[in-house]
């Protein structure tokens, strides 16, 4: 058994030399073009997933804006797993970047990724999700939109549609994640605050995704039927998911409760023309990759940046549907 | 071990050795194209950076080796690495920080002696009985944190075990290697580590050579969940961070990276150091797409095309596994010049 060892770890070591070899080459061959660019800054950016309706297009825009500013993107999917985030997020501080942008998709577990990061002065840029206010003391900037306050407008929009009292639904994201959080809280904690008789029914968590919004929203209308007044989704994706599950149950289309999402996604415009949505809130997510990068540019090059870049948000309605532009 | 035909050609034998040691052919396969790819890839820090990535999977992956050879299955790891993980932090402020970590360990074990129960004394299959064991563990973990991260008291606390020391591998590697050095040596060396692929093979003829086969079982699971324990514990610390979905989908790619070191789920076969060099092939292939920003399911697609090709590759070897291809017989069988210069040194010997 030692033998094989031996003779295991000989292959390995024969295997680093010739590689080693190989690779001296296209070391230096990797590092002339550099040189010669200059301005060209190396951003790692550690985004939530590759393949999801709002991550796709704010990672296209991202590339786009870094194209144009000349900087070099190694991106890197955690595919919505924090685990594999954190990780990520360690390798990224020891490639030593000019600068990192961080979709955080948990509030704490990042943070002493984070202080690393500052020890080694690589400068941080969170994109999209919030985190807990002692990141914010660690990082160069936080563009995204407010979660909380979507949640806020969430709760105004939903008030107003169901005239202050009734039961309803929240289809939550992903358990833990910033923008769940901040989004289910500022809907309920503004419910409270305007005195509304508006009842929570349940919160299911439904991590974002359609299908797994439709496996919940059966059981939400089996058990609670006509009880459900309204229906808050933390995104339009999963509002749909409530939509189809409707259908199914066949329930009368005219007959669904107001829905709220948010987001703004172009079937969302549709069902608010087709009255099946009440509201949605158009948060875009080119500005949101866009900002982020231009951000992160401006910090790597070691300039100043606002702590909070908040990208706008707009409350679409049947009143302004025909107005605003759909988010994606 | 000496039964070899002396008329199979070298070719046949050539190919049975690649297939033997195809966990560090496939190994040395994945680094030689890392290396193409990833400028400085042999580099002490790319290669420290891309064994950190491994190190919490890599835990989880050493409890597996031993359920594997033992037979049997455990897809509770990933809930259990949540479970005490958040013990590990949110008992630190009632407790302190290193009884806190005890008591991660503590439930993790605990969570591990469960799955040995339901499989060993009530007979139940173990990929059943850890599948429900993984829905139970991972509903209380939403349970006591209300689906709700917690942090701990001090993010400084956790950072040394992420930073490398003295410029080389991180601590959670250090953790992660000795250990499974020490699995290694106890597979190989140790009889009741022997008695492990016994009871794998077959629990009831290994019980009637007097093995106690049941013992056996239930301390396989009762590691295995100590060690998603550990790699619970680790990784709170190291993210000042309990999560109820930590670890979601750790445990079948710990699967992946013990199969691809050659643990064959039918019990009976496998090593440690093929564990390793499984996870060193995940790490590599990570680590090489990562720097290229390839995305990361067209990694899945060549993690699971390694994985086939292995398992038909296995096959192969496995129907012919009376054939000698340990290191010695290799050499000797494929170089005649040294066979013949080591059978005139034998001769000299006595005189």
């Amino acid at each position: 058994m030692i033998k094989k060892v031996f003779l295991g770890g000989t292959a390995f070591a024969a295997a680093l030399l010739l590689a080693s070899c190989s690779t001296s080459g296209a070391d230096s061959a990797a590092e002339s073009p550099d040189a010669e660019a200059g301005a060209g800054a190396e951003i790692c950016y550690i985004t939530a997933a590759e393949s999801h309706a709002y991550a796709t297009p704010a990672n296209e825009a991202f590339q786009a804006a870094a194209d144009e500013a000349g900087a070099k993107v190694t991106m890197l999917s955690q595919d919505f797993d924090v685990q594999t985030g954190t990780e990520q997020l360690t390798t990224c501080i020891g490639r030593s970047p000019d600068g990192i942008v961080l979709w955080p998709l948990d509030p704490q577990a990042y943070i002493p990724g984070l202080i690393q990061a500052q020890t080694a002065g690589i400068p941080v840029v969170l994109i999209n999700s919030p985190m807990d206010d002692e990141a914010l003391e660690l990082v160069e900037s936080f563009t995204g939109p407010d979660v909380y306050e979507e949640g806020v407008l969430s709760a105004d929009a939903m008030d107003e549609a169901l005239g202050g009292e009734g039961g309803v639904v929240i289809i939550a994201g992903q358990a833990g994640n910033g923008t769940s959080i901040g989004r289910t809280d500022g809907f309920t904690e503004q419910l409270e605050k305007i005195g509304s008789d508006i009842e929570v029914l349940q919160t299911v968590n439904a991590d974002f995704d359609q299908q797994k919004a439709l496996v919940a929203s059966r059981d939400l209308i089996t058990r609670f039927g006509d009880d459900i007044d309204g229906v808050y989704a933390n995104d339009d994706t999963m509002a749909r998911g409530f939509i189809d599950a409707w259908a199914e149950a066949g329930k009368d289309p005219a007959e669904i409760p107001p829905i709220v999402g948010i987001n703004g996604q172009q079937d969302a415009f549709e069902s608010i023309r087709d009255g099946q949505f009440y509201a949605t809130i158009v948060q875009s997510p080119v500005e949101d990759g866009k900002l982020a990068l231009e951000t992160i540019v401006q910090a790597a090059a070691g300039e100043t940046v606002e702590n909070r870049i908040p990208i706008p948000l707009t409350v679409v309605t049947a009143e302004n549907v025909e107005d605003v532009e759909p988010a994606f | 071990m000496s039964a070899v035909s002396p008329l199979r050609g070298g070719w046949s034998l050539a190919l049975l050795g690649l297939v033997r040691y195809r966990v560090i052919v496939i190994l040395i396969a994945t680094l030689v194209i890392a290396a193409t790819f990833v400028p400085g890839f042999f580099e002490a820090r790319t290669l420290s950076l891309g064994i950190d990535r491994v190190a919490t999977m890599g835990l989880i992956a050493i409890g597996l080796t031993v359920v594997l050879i033992a037979g049997q299955l455990d897809l509770s790891g990933g809930a259990i690495l949540a479970l005490s993980g958040i013990a590990a932090v949110g008992l630190q402020e009632s407790m302190g920080q290193v009884p806190a970590a005890i008591a991660g360990l503590g439930i993790g074990l605990l969570a591990g002696c469960c799955n040995g129960v339901l499989v060993v004394l009530l007979r139940i299959n173990s990929l059943v009985a850890t599948l429900a064991s993984m829905l139970l563990f991972r509903a209380v973990c939403h349970l006591i944190t209300d689906s709700r991260p917690i942090s701990g008291i001090d993010p400084f606390f956790g950072i040394p075990l992420t930073q490398p020391v003295l410029g080389t591998l991180s601590t959670r590697v250090f953790i992660f290697v000795v250990l499974i050095l020490l699995l290694h040596v106890w597979l190989t060396r140790m009889v009741s580590g022997r008695n492990l692929f016994a009871v794998g093979s077959n629990a009831t003829s290994a019980a009637a050579s007097g093995i106690r086969s049941r013992w056996y079982l239930f301390g396989a699971f009762a590691f295995s969940g100590l060690m998603a324990g550990l790699a619970g514990v680790t990784f709170g610390i190291a993210s000042n961070t309990g999560s109820p979905v930590f670890g979601d989908t750790i445990v079948l790619t710990a699967i992946a990276a013990v199969v691809i070191g050659g643990t064959r789920l039918e019990g009976g076969v496998g090593s440690a150091l093929g564990t390793l060099g499984g996870l060193l092939t995940l790490a590599a292939l990570t680590t090489a797409m990562e720097y290229q920003s390839i995305p990361a399911y067209v990694q899945d697609i060549v993690t699971g095309a390694i994985l086939l090709l292995l398992i038909l590759l296995d096959r192969l070897t496995h129907a012919k596994r009376g054939t000698d291809v340990s290191p010695t017989a290799l050499l000797r069988r494929l170089s005649p010049k040294r066979d013949a210069a080591r059978q005139h040194e034998t001769e000299r010997t006595p005189a």
